[in-house]
């Protein structure tokens, strides 16, 4: 409530009491006054006290209606001022905003862009005003540069597309284009923001990785490749037979270099992870065939120590829609481990679970255990857990299984006791 | 030794590997096994042989200096006579987008060395030429 409120409520108040006051004293003088004073004179006073308090209503009233227009005015400016410096924040925003933003008419011609986006192009205002956004693209994209332009004539908004634009001085650029409807009031017409991000350099660093990856597949695989097949040759006894001791020198070659194409398989599997070029390929996958197979690998060592293997599968399995290779290098850990584990004369348990809610796979063991108080740590890169004492393992199996289940969209859980033994189980 | 029977003793192999330790023993290994077998160390070399020595079968590297086994596979397959040659990719690179290529471009089977023994490699040639 402002202060002339409060000032014309108070004054109504004193009016209006002021004249049934009036009216009483006027009607009946004697009653409020001594004798001193004639009725007459009385009377006088009476009125000139209410002329007065009418004097002073009518004076503010008039002092209201007069400064009412300088307070609208006042109002407005207040109001106009910080309509201004809320122009001049948002534009000194766009203006000095490090992303590119260009405003687009329905064509999709542009019609207004800050100084990113003309540093982005290399251009000034005049070069790219009334260009099509999408007529930045190299040639070979003109198929992609037609999509987003119907895109954007249908509305259909384009969030996030990672796409190859042409600067003014022909270098090609990667950039994450976001197109989006913006209503603009002088032009109520179909209108578009869009926003460039460059990603160039994340482009060029994740081929930089990729080719890491492929060069290290390549040169570390060669030379294992070569011990591989050149103690192959020996064994098979293609070259002459072998003495005993021979054989058994080059097939200890031969099974330390298996183990050394394992870990190289095991590093560039987590690299490719790491840098999310782990490609899935989905398609029919028999997970009863490719655990068999597992086995058959895992036979000496299943054999040396005597293991029971309890097999409990649901041919239902047999056919599922996921990636095969993935999937294997999952079982492959998640069993090699329960055999590794397990006591001599022990017990590893596969069992295959389809029911309406989810496909499961658990592998068990009756081995040594995971200790409770390192539990959370066992999906970590490096981890090995206290109570292992042998030195094959490298603590990056089960952060490769975790990397690659979140891959392909599956879980992974475990309950374990320690000297009881570990169950784990994948979700598909 | 090796078991030779005469219809695969007519049989052509080409080897092509930039890596001279590993052509050299699938060379020796195919020879061993009956096969007619050459050796070319880089795709264009690899190329001019085909072209001339007109094998059944081709082991291709991918991965080579001069020309790459994939440009090689195309030029080949651009020829009358390379259309139809059998080819088998044999190499450490096994990323799906190359496996993917390889196939497009016509390679009939995709094996990674690291993964194959000798005798199945040579399983694979025979059953190919079959």
């Amino acid at each position: 409530m402002s202060i002339s409120t409060v000032v014309l409520v108070i004054l109504f108040g004193l009016i209006f009491s002021s004249f049934s006051l009036i009216q009483n004293v006027w009607t009946d003088p004697q009653r409020y006054f001594s004798s001193e004073l004639s009725v007459s004179e009385t009377q006088f006073y009476v009125v000139y006290m209410a002329l007065v308090l009418i004097s002073v209503f009518v004076s503010y009233i008039i002092y209201l209606l007069l400064t009412l227009r300088t307070r609208a005015e006042i109002m407005v400016l207040d109001k106009t001022k910080s309509l201004l410096i809320s122009l001049d924040q948002f534009t000194k925003l766009y203006e000095g905003a490090p992303v590119p933003y260009i405003i687009l008419n329905k064509k999709g011609e542009i019609v207004e862009s800050n100084k990113a986006a003309l540093r982005f192009f290399g251009v000034v205002e005049k070069e790219i005003i009334d260009k099509n956004i999408f007529s930045f693209q190299p040639k070979e994209d003109s198929e992609k540069a037609d999509k987003f332009l119907q895109y954007y004539k249908s509305n259909i908004p384009i969030n996030k597309e990672e796409i190859r634009m042409i600067t003014k001085s022909g270098e090609v650029k990667w950039v994450m284009l976001s197109v989006f409807e913006m209503k603009d009031l002088k032009d109520p017409t179909h209108t578009g923001l869009a926003t460039i991000f460059d990603i160039t350099e994340r482009k060029q660093l994740d081929q930089a990785k990729t080719e890491f990856v492929s060069l290290a597949s390549h040169q570390l695989r060669t030379p294992v490749s070569t011990v591989k097949w050149y103690t192959d040759m020996l064994r098979s006894g293609s070259l002459g037979e072998l003495q005993p001791k021979q054989t058994e020198y080059i097939d200890t070659i031969y099974k330390v270099n298996e183990g050394m194409i394992d870990l190289i398989d095991l590093l560039l599997n987590i690299s490719r992870t790491e840098i999310g070029t782990l490609k899935m390929d989905i398609k029919a996958a028999n997970v009863i065939d490719i655990t068999d197979n597992i086995l058959v690998e895992l036979s000496s060592q299943i054999q040396e120590k005597n293991i029971n293997i309890n097999k409990q599968y649901n041919n239902k399995l047999k056919n599922i829609k996921s990636d095969p290779k993935l999937l294997r290098i999952v079982i492959q850990n998640l069993l090699s481990n329960a055999v590794k584990y397990a006591p001599q004369g022990g017990e590893v348990g596969i069992i295959f679970k389809d029911s309406l809610i989810e496909k499961t796979i658990s592998v068990s063991d009756n081995g040594i255990g995971i200790p409770k108080g390192e539990q959370f740590k066992i999906f970590t890169k490096l981890f090995r857990a206290s109570n292992t004492h042998d030195s094959q393992g490298t603590g990056l199996g089960l952060y490769l299984v975790k990397s690659i289940m979140k891959t392909i969209g599956g879980d992974i859980s475990f309950i374990s006791e320690e000297n009881k033994g570990t169950t784990f189980t994948i979700k598909l | 030794m090796e078991e030779k029977n005469t219809e695969q003793n007519k049989k052509k192999v080409l080897v092509v590997d930039d890596d001279n330790n590993l052509r050299r023993v699938l060379v020796d290994k195919l020879s061993l096994s009956g096969f007619d077998t050459a050796g070319a160390s880089n795709g264009k070399e690899g190329l001019e042989k085909a072209l001339e020595w007109h094998p059944d079968a081709i082991l291709l590297d991918i991965l080579m200096p001069i020309m790459n086994g994939q440009q090689m596979l195309k030029e080949l397959r651009a020829d009358e006579w390379g259309k139809n040659v059998k080819v088998i990719m044999l190499t450490v690179i096994e990323d799906a987008n190359s496996i993917a290529q390889a196939m497009e471009d016509g390679s009939l089977a995709y094996l990674i060395k690291t993964e194959q023994t000798m005798d199945e490699v040579v399983e694979k040639v025979k059953s190919m030429l079959k």
